[in-house]
């Protein structure tokens, strides 16, 4: 859902009362889902709230460039460079050196409101 | 005598061993004050477990203990005498150091020797003994406690140890010397350390096999250990403690202040308690069998779980001259009462050790019972009873006096005490016997003989002990009224208790004869007990009416259950009062409400109906926990004068509720009076009181002759019973109250949105409260109110708000309503029709062109994960009679599921609410498919493992936030128990089957298909998975099922899948869960025994599996059977496992060696080459030759043999592990 203009998946709800017979609120934890930060929120059980519409796709990893960007293959065979590489070493490690070592990797890409990032990694093995 | 030195230069304390032993101490006392000094503790460590582990270390420990002793020549030996005197003097200055040293050198003793128990000298072993037990007289003065009691537990366990070696006459000598301990002249403190050394031996019950400290021995041995005690020595030792206890009592009731000779008479009355602790097994006999309710008085009340434990005493009738005949009792009694004149002294109070004590040992005294009372009707039960009786009732008699002594200062411990003993008179004996305890008039000239003056009084009261109960209660109730707001007052602990003695006198009532039995001073006085209650608890609510904070925890919820269904034992009790003043209470509540509208804050009011709402639901139904419950007997067999109906109190109170409830229906009373917390006390009501009295099944028998005196009571009461039946049942009121629930039901799920509780019990409680009553069914898809509720779950868009659990609770239960529908045919429209907007929307989805960006849009999720919840509802729901149309659905939508499951592989929650759906619906379906379906179903769930697979594979999940990620590994975690659940369910084909033809006829094998499926899930189980013990658990179980079973299938494996198959069940061996272990050992028997069958019979069995293969290099491999068998010995050789697990292991091991015989011989040769100790080496080689010869074991696996083999592996690992694992 969208907290403060920030996407996040929300991960406790609890529901909370004015008064033992007052009607339900409830308390959303929620983690952004591009950058990792914590967000609360509290809203009346009966309001509506927003929903992003996320979307992942997986491309095919064809290559990594020396700037940071990566190069995917889309499904009708055009290329898409426009996408770093996540900032984090760990994260960075995993994707440079599965590259390295020769494996055929699929990356998903999440975008949402304008945004995009590589949010999972597959090898899906040598093409036989 | 010699020393204990039994390598090594012996006991000639040449210069070069003194030496030696310094050093030793040295090391451990450096490490011992490293460790406490926090200075490389790993290396202290170390040095510490070297010493518990090296062989034969007694020696220097007992060099270490003794440092200090000088004293201890008479009862030691010898060399060592003259080095520890010579090293006294040079290390006395090192006292302070060496106290943390002698506690470690006693628990090495304690390692070592039982470790080496087995080939310890006799002497050896008594010398052992002895040493401790000297040790501990000797220091018995000593301020260092701790190695007090270390020490003698030590002499404890290795009196254990040796307990079925030794002599009848050793053990006596050992005894004697503690007995002399006790008896004589020695000293206070010798006094008391003997007693706390019987009491290592009893209380921290080395000899109770529950406590008692692993010795790696079989169960049996305990069991041995213990009969032999209690038989033999127990009765000796309470005398012991006992006398101990007399011999100090003069002293202590003549003196006027604290004296010495107290801490021995509290040690001994601990001892006397914790010898009444003792589980008595053996000589009680008859206990169980006897038809005399006093001394088979122990009434087996599963049924009401108790918050105060009361532990039931029943020593045989050896017992009775000690406990009962001996004036035992009266001198106890007697004690206390001189303690409690003594509290003003200087050096007693009311919770003064000793008064302590003996208040426990009073307490445990009335929960005596059994076969130590001889069968003279109880008479002497009752005396006994009586006589405690009249020493307990000075602590809570009168209430009031000591309510405000206790307000005011006093110690609440001895009141409490009173209440507990209380409680355990009531569980040894029958309510009639309690009450007339305290009047019995008739008095036996016995009696007024013995009793003593004040019991003379007290016979002449005019009330009954349950009237002093009411009375104590109502006290404790009108204290908590004072102190609501805090818990965990003494009026809190009084309470509980005394709740447990009504709930423990008044189950009996309730249960068998109802309450005519009791006398009408008793029925007044519960009813003005349960009066105050109630009144108690509305005060309660009130005033926490306004607070903010009320998160309940489940626990707090439950004791409230309890205390709740206590109180409604008490209103039933004297239910003709009861139920006439709830409904003036509930009267009162309405009238203000209805005044009050829009003028007056009705929370306070409010709260006070949920409360009395509770109180009613449990007063007037049971809790039916799955079963049918029956109007409670104290309701049936009471109002006999109401004939009519409608004049009946229970059904004008049911009534009045059911209509207050009716009103929520009206949107204006909804929004100002019926809060969510008020409807959901309604609904929780409603349905516990319509699983009793709505359209009961029962009809009336005829002849229920269980009560009444004479002919026109009987049928007075029948017509009583009857007007209460009927006025709900079908063909009278039920209809209409049937249809004022519903639409109740149908308003809480409409128009309360976000209540999740609320909606969580209507789903849960009261709707499938109403399904499981087959004939309210019948009633219910006849109801215009059901069928809205139906067309708006299929049509409507509001119920789609409901919480997923909650849409999956009402999909089944509106499913099993079907049962209602006339016929089978009926039924399954009636399920299609419920169903088929699901179906519909599901396929149409799958059919879109642009499902792929469709499908993520928030809406359509939402409503994918609602029907996927609503299907997974349904298929739950599947009885004989709607299986056919469940099968369609299924059918219809597996195309779909396939193709969501591919559109939605990044939201986990949507595949984990897929893969659900599938499980329940292939376990609700599977045994009744017919052969063709069976091959639909199981190709199908192929397919979805397939594709499942191909998605989660090598799949690496990139976040920046860890919680992120361990949530995305939990859900991996539930996805694959759910798979395995899947497979679980399919193996289940084979053993239940109800189609009509074997489903062998379209060639699918069960047994193939499961394995091919394990070949999927099982890259996807990490290790790292394996972690999680549920996902553990299953995989394991169905692994071993299907070794189990199938044998035959794994050698037609292919290697890979067999490799991962054989390293999960290696993995699996060595797994902490014992459990795990024994279902990998069952699995490698199936395998071995298997083969060895097969072989026998000049098969194949595992063929090349078993022979060994070549790997990739062409070097041969060993086969599996001997990996196996390699890894098993090595397990029980020489690692950690639970005893428990010998005899799996033992029936894995005899097959495999009978396969393995070559290598089994060779691995034997190996463990003896080790050996370099000669004696070891024979004991080996002994131990071994007996494992596979003794007992007559012969090479065929039948029943017969693995029990031998069992036996055999028992003594085989008693023997050789000891010296096998320190090497």
């Amino acid at each position: 859902m969208i907290m403060y203009c920030e996407l996040s998946q929300v991960v406790e709800v609890s529901t909370s009362k004015t008064g033992k017979h007052g009607h339900a609120k409830c308390h959303f934890v929620g983690i952004d889902i591009f950058n990792g930060k914590k967000l609360e929120d509290i809203v009346p059980s009966s309001h509506n709230c927003d929903v992003p519409h996320v979307n992942r796709t997986d491309y095919q990893l064809i290559d990594i460039s020396e700037d940071g960007f990566v190069s995917l293959l889309t499904e009708n065979g055009n290329t898409k460079d426009d996408l770093r590489l996540p900032t984090d070493d760990s994260l960075l490690s995993q994707i440079k050196e599965g590259f390295e070592s020769g494996k055929d990797l699929v990356v998903s890409v999440m975008s949402a409101m304008g945004e995009e990032q590589i949010c999972a990694l597959k090898d899906i093995g040598p093409k036989n | 005598m010699q020393g204990y030195s039994n390598g090594g230069g012996g006991g000639e304390g040449g210069p070069a061993d003194l030496a030696k032993l310094q050093s030793i101490m040295q090391s451990i006392e450096i490490a011992c004050s490293s460790i406490q000094m926090h200075v490389n503790p790993a290396a202290a460590e170390a040095t510490i477990l070297a010493l518990c582990q090296s062989p034969q270390p007694y020696k220097a420990c007992q060099f270490i203990l003794a440092l200090d002793v000088s004293s201890i020549a008479p009862y030691d030996c010898g060399a060592f005498q003259v080095i520890a005197f010579i090293l006294f003097l040079s290390n006395l200055a090192e006292n302070s150091q060496v106290t943390n040293a002698r506690f470690q050198a006693a628990a090495a003793i304690r390692d070592a020797a039982m470790r080496e128990w087995a080939f310890l000298t006799a002497d050896d072993r008594r010398g052992l003994i002895s040493f401790c037990l000297c040790f501990v007289m000797q220091h018995a003065c000593s301020p260092e406690g701790y190695v007090q009691a270390k020490v003698s537990s030590v002499a404890a366990q290795l009196i254990k140890r040796g307990w079925l070696d030794l002599s009848a006459s050793e053990k006596e000598a050992f005894f004697n010397q503690v007995n002399q301990a006790i008896y004589c002249n020695h000293g206070v403190d010798v006094q008391f350390i003997g007693i706390n050394f019987l009491e290592s031996l009893v209380h921290v019950s080395e000899f109770s096999p529950t406590t008692s400290s692993a010795m790696g021995l079989p169960r049996e041995f305990h069991e041995q250990c213990r009969m032999s005690l209690e038989l033999d020595y127990l009765k000796t030792f309470y005398c012991w403690a006992r006398d101990a206890a007399i011999s100090v009592t003069k002293v202590i009731i003549e003196s006027d202040a604290a004296v010495s000779e107290v801490k021995v008479c509290t040690a001994a009355l601990r001892l006397l308690l914790q010898i009444l602790n003792w589980d008595f097994r053996y000589n009680t006999s008859g206990t169980k069998m006897s038809i005399n309710v006093f001394s088979a008085g122990v009434r087996q009340d599963s049924a009401s779980a108790k918050r105060t434990e009361c532990i039931l005493v029943q020593p045989g009738p050896a017992w009775r001259d000690v406990l009962i005949s001996s004036g035992h009792v009266e001198w106890v009694l007697n004690l206390y009462a001189a303690l409690r004149e003594k509290f003003s002294c200087k050096g007693y109070w009311l919770d003064c050790p000793i008064a302590v004590s003996a208040r426990k040992l009073i307490v445990q005294f009335c929960s005596l019972t059994g076969t130590i009372f001889s069968s003279d009707n109880g008479q002497m039960q009752e005396y006994h009873l009586l006589q405690l009786l009249s020493g307990i009732l000075p602590w809570v008699d009168p209430p009031d006096v000591v309510a405000k002594a206790i307000e005011s200062g006093k110690s609440e411990s001895e009141m409490l005490d009173g209440c507990r003993a209380l409680l355990s008179i009531a569980t040894v004996t029958t309510p009639f016997i309690f009450d007339q305890l305290l009047k019995s008039i008739s008095v036996d000239h016995l009696f007024v003989i013995t009793l003593l003056l004040q019991v003379f009084a007290m016979m002449f009261r005019p009330f009954g002990t349950l009237t002093l109960l009411s009375t104590l209660m109502c006290e404790v109730i009108k204290n908590l009224m004072l102190n609501s707001s805090e818990e965990g007052t003494w009026s809190w602990d009084a309470r509980d208790i005394l709740l447990d003695t009504w709930t423990t006198l008044l189950v009996s009532i309730d249960s068998k004869e109802g309450n005519a039995l009791l006398p009408s001073e008793v029925l007044n006085a519960t009813a003005s007990l349960f009066a105050l209650i109630v009144e108690c608890e509305l005060k309660v609510a009130s005033m926490s009416a306004m607070d903010d904070d009320f998160n309940y925890v489940q626990a707090s919820i439950s004791a409230m259950d309890e205390r709740l269904s206590s109180y409604a034992l008490i209103a039933r009790a004297a239910i003709d009062a009861t139920v006439p003043l709830l409904m003036r209470l509930f009267t009162e509540r309405f009238a203000r409400l209805h005044q009050g509208r829009g003028m007056i804050d009705p929370t306070e009011t409010l709260e006070e109906l949920y409360s009395l709402l509770l109180i009613t639901g449990h007063v007037l139904a049971d809790e039916g926990e799955g079963e049918t419950p029956l109007v409670p007997n104290a309701i049936q067999t009471c109002f006999l004068d109401t004939l009519e109906a409608d004049k009946h109190p229970v059904v004008i109170l049911s009534g009045s509720i059911i209509k207050f409830a009716e009103q929520c229906l009206d949107p204006e009373m909804r929004l100002s009076v019926f809060s969510p917390r008020l409807m959901e006390a309604i609904v929780w009501f409603l349905a516990r009181w319509s699983q009793t009295y709505l359209m009961p099944f029962e009809e009336i028998r005829d002849g229920y002759s269980n009560f009444g005196h004479d002919y026109e009571h009987q049928l007075q009461s029948l017509h009583s019973r009857k007007a209460l039946l009927s006025f709900f049942g079908e063909h009278n009121q039920g209809k209409l109250v049937l249809d004022i629930i519903v639409r109740v039901a149908i308003t809480t799920l409409v128009s309360y949105p976000g209540e999740k509780d609320l909606q969580e019990l209507t789903c849960n409680q009261l709707l499938h409260a109403l399904v499981q009553g087959k004939n309210i069914c019948l009633h219910l898809v006849a109801l215009d109110s059901w069928r809205e509720l139906a067309n708006a779950f299929a049509n409507g868009k509001t119920l789609f708000l409901l919480n997923s659990t909650n849409q999956r609770s009402l999909a089944q239960t509106l499913v099993l309503s079907a049962y209602g529908m006339r016929n089978a045919e009926a039924s399954n429209q009636y399920v299609r029709d419920l169903t088929n907007h699901i179906m519909t929307y599901l396929v149409e989805l799958s059919n879109k062109n642009n499902l792929k960006n469709v499908a993520q849009q928030p809406d359509v999720i939402l409503s994918v994960s609602c029907l996927l919840e609503r299907l997974r509802g349904a298929a739950n729901a599947t009885e004989p009679r709607t299986q056919k149309a469940l099968y369609e659905l299924g059918f219809s939508v597996m195309n779909p599921i396939l193709l969501l499951l591919e559109v939605y592989k990044h939201e986990s929650a949507v595949v984990y609410l897929l893969l659900k759906f599938i499980v329940d619906w292939v376990d609700g379906q599977i045994s009744y498919l017919e052969a063709q379906e069976t091959a639909v179903v199981v190709d199908f769930c192929m397919r979805l493992l397939q594709l499942y697979a191909s998605h989660n594979i090598g799949k690496v999940l990139m976040t920046l936030s860890s919680s992120l990620l361990n949530e995305a590994k939990t859900e991996k975690y539930k996805d694959l128990r759910a798979l395995l659940q899947l497979l679980s369910s399919l193996c289940s084909k084979d053993l239940v089957d109800f189609s009509s033809d074997s489903i062998e006829a379209q060639g699918t094998n069960i047994s193939q298909v499961v394995f091919f499926g394990l070949h999927i899930v099982t890259p996807l189980i990490s290790l790292d998975l394996l972690k999680y013990p549920k996902l553990c658990h299953d995989y394991f179980a169905l692994l071993s099922h299907m070794l189990e079973v199938y044998p035959e299938t794994v050698a037609q494996l292919n290697t890979e899948a067999l490799a991962h198959v054989l390293g999960t069940l290696d993995f699996g061996l060595h797994h902490q869960d014992s459990e795990v272990v024994d279902m990998c050992l069952r699995a490698l028997k199936a395998l071995a025994s298997f083969h060895y069958k097969e072989m026998s019979a000049s098969k194949v069995g595992l063929g090349p599996l078993a022979a060994g293969l070549k790997d990739s290099n062409g070097n041969p491999q060993e086969g599996i059977l001997s990996q196996f068998l390699r890894s098993l010995l090595q397990l029980l050789l020489f690692e950690d496992y639970s005893p428990d697990l010998v005899s799996t292991a033992a029936d894995a091991l005899f097959p495999l060696i009978l396969c393995e015989q070559g290598l089994y011989q060779r691995l034997g040769n190996e463990l003896i080459e080790r050996q370099v100790n000669p004696t070891l080496r024979s004991r080996l080689t002994n131990a071994l030759q007996s494992l596979t010869n003794s007992n007559q074991l012969s090479s065929t696996l039948d029943r017969v043999n693995y029990q031998r083999f069992r036996k055999n592996l028992n003594n085989f690992l008693i023997e050789v592990r000891g010296f096998l694992r320190t090497m």
